[in-house]
């Protein structure tokens, strides 16, 4: 409701309280990035008495913090590349190629579309150690494509909406099928794939279910299980786990920062759509 | 150019999809099906048809049993307090004050990191040790003694619907922001020409027409609730006893720690179940609620 168009100050003195309660754990996380062991058992809330650095050197001496944060980063762009890559391949026969073959086919794609993740864990967990793909980066890639059909229904809307007539005269212009995808519709998709990349980076970047238990090794660890193991490793350091905490938000917060249009978005996209 | 070697061609398209999808996502909801009437233990190859035997066990299991009633618990807890709290941020955060954008990005930006990473950290502020921060925060405030928040099966199951709730209602007041956003301002104008007070215009206007939103909001809510895993499995380990154990955890528990394949499988497949019904019910419940208020 926005009849009138002066500043509700009221508003100010009554939402600023509620968002620094929201805002506090955050607080606190940074706040103890700065202090002591002793003192943050002592006295958690209250601004370090004298502020500490170390922490954040020893967290890149003793975790392997930048490995895991380079595996995050691959995990996450190599799978958000190919699932966005395949759906939008599969929608290009489902929008330009109408036969009874291809709806029956979406028929298909839509029956497991309702399945959770957990209903497959443990003949994924089969599979997975069948193919020797326990403890591979790219093992973990190729079960997180299966998040393609997600992308292919986002992208199959928005592909409808683009005019006919501009693969047409492509094609009155010598263009091939294939010269059609890549050249025209892919790049036409932007405004979608870049919904659907930001959503899907959020997924994976975040998970924790799968890299626990299909990746094994410190070496091939993700960010979200090197602060699982830090809360084990440091159950008494909370100074340690708080820095770790503040290094992994960081490029989660500048994700944040430059995305949240993005993210709104696609937010309001699918809720419309529904 | 013949009319099979086009078709030929857009086909190609389809083909990583369609690999991808057999193999990951309807290969294991076939196999989950048919393992969860044996009594396979991963290791040895020859096992057997044991029909619902495991069906039945199912009943017989605490952890199973607490992890489906903690879990539809927490995801009904979750969706109410959820939509009671998102809604009027909404109307909040929709109108005109200074401190607005921040707070929306406040609120906002808990929904973004990982779910695990900020429970941990709850974990820290639950801490039952005296010198745990809200039971510091209620002794200075309230002089009241220190509460196992994150021990007692009571105290544990809100700490982790708590948790959530702060973690999700600024996710869910953005979706009910872009409904009232696109409101026409016409309708409260000629509203309040017929004189109806604030109160009656959010009543008999707003609410309803925030009705399709709240389908996509509460749809999302229960599905997201009965996945849950990573809060409470950060901030009690399932515990105290079975307490806040989830499906998922026992899903994990059951079939991969404990190698329980079969039994796992048919957990497995009662929560697909389980999801399918609920999501089905609530989807038609909503949309006859919607065409209701319209």
């Amino acid at each position: 409701m926005r009849q009138s168009n002066r500043n509700h100050w009221l508003l100010d003195v009554l939402m600023l309280p509620i968002g620094l309660l929201m805002f506090f754990p955050f607080y606190i996380i940074i706040v103890n990035t700065f202090k002591t062991e002793m003192e943050t058992l002592r006295s958690p809330l209250s601004l370090p008495t004298e502020w500490v650095f170390s922490n954040y050197a020893r967290v890149f001496e003793e975790t392997p913090i930048l490995r895991s944060f380079g595996n995050s980063l691959f995990l996450t762009v190599t799978s958000v590349v190919l699932m966005v890559l395949i759906g939008a391949m599969a929608a290009y026969p489902m929008v330009y190629n109408r036969t009874r073959l291809n709806r029956m086919i979406m028929v298909y794609l839509l029956l497991g579309f309702m399945v959770p993740f957990q209903t497959l864990l443990v003949p994924l967990f089969q599979l997975m150690t069948q193919f020797r793909l326990i403890d591979r980066l790219y093992g973990l890639v190729t079960l997180y494509l299966g998040g393609s059909v997600f992308v292919f229904f986002l992208i199959l809307g928005y592909m409808r909406t683009i005019p006919k007539d501009l693969s047409e005269a492509a094609t009155i212009d010598g263009c091939s099928i294939q010269g059609i995808f890549w050249r025209i519709i892919l790049p036409l998709l932007k405004p979608i794939t870049v919904t659907s990349a930001v959503f899907q980076t959020m997924w994976i970047w975040n998970d924790f279910l799968s890299p626990m238990l299909f990746l094994s090794t410190r070496e091939n660890t993700t960010l979200v299980l090197e602060i699982y193991r830090a809360k084990g490793e440091f159950t008494v350091n909370w100074p340690m786990f708080m820095t770790m905490t503040v290094i992994t938000l960081i490029p989660v917060f500048i994700f944040f920062i430059f995305m949240q249009k993005q993210i709104v978005k696609g937010i309001v996209g699918g809720a419309v759509k529904g | 150019m013949g009319k099979f070697m086009r078709q030929l061609q857009y086909q190609v398209f389809l083909i990583p999809i369609l690999v991808i999808y057999t193999l990951f996502t309807i290969y294991p909801l076939i196999r989950s099906f048919t393992l969860s009437l044996t009594n396979f233990n991963g290791y040895s190859n020859n096992y057997d048809f044991i029909g619902l035997r495991n069906y039945a066990r199912l009943f017989a299991d605490p952890a199973i049993m607490s992890g489906i009633s903690f879990t539809v618990l927490f995801a009904v807890a979750t969706t109410v307090l959820v939509t009671l709290l998102a809604i009027p941020l909404a109307l909040i955060l929709d109108q005109k004050f200074l401190s607005k954008n921040v707070l929306r990005a406040v609120f906002f930006f808990p929904s973004i990191p990982s779910g695990l990473l900020l429970a941990f950290v709850w974990g820290f502020i639950f801490a039952p040790v005296p010198s745990g921060i809200l039971n510091t925060i209620l002794r200075e405030l309230f002089g009241s003694g220190p509460q196992p928040w994150l021990s007692d099966p009571v105290l544990a199951k809100i700490s982790t619907i708590v948790v959530a709730v702060w973690a999700v209602t600024g996710w869910h007041a953005i979706i009910y922001l872009a409904f009232l956003q696109s409101i026409p301002r016409d309708f409260y104008e000629a509203a309040s020409i017929d004189g109806a007070s604030r109160w009656q215009q959010i009543r008999y206007l707003t609410i309803p027409l925030l009705a399709p939103a709240m389908t996509v909001s509460i749809l999302l809510l229960i599905t997201n609730g009965l996945k849950v895993y990573e809060i409470p499995f950060a901030l009690t380990n399932g515990g105290p006893g079975f307490e806040t154990h989830t499906i998922t955890h026992v899903i994990v528990l059951r079939g991969i720690s404990e190698a329980q394949f079969g039994l796992a499988s048919a957990i497995s497949v009662v929560f697909f179940l389980i999801v399918l019904v609920i999501g089905f019910l609530q989807f038609n419940l909503m949309q006859r609620r919607e065409e209701r208020m319209q």
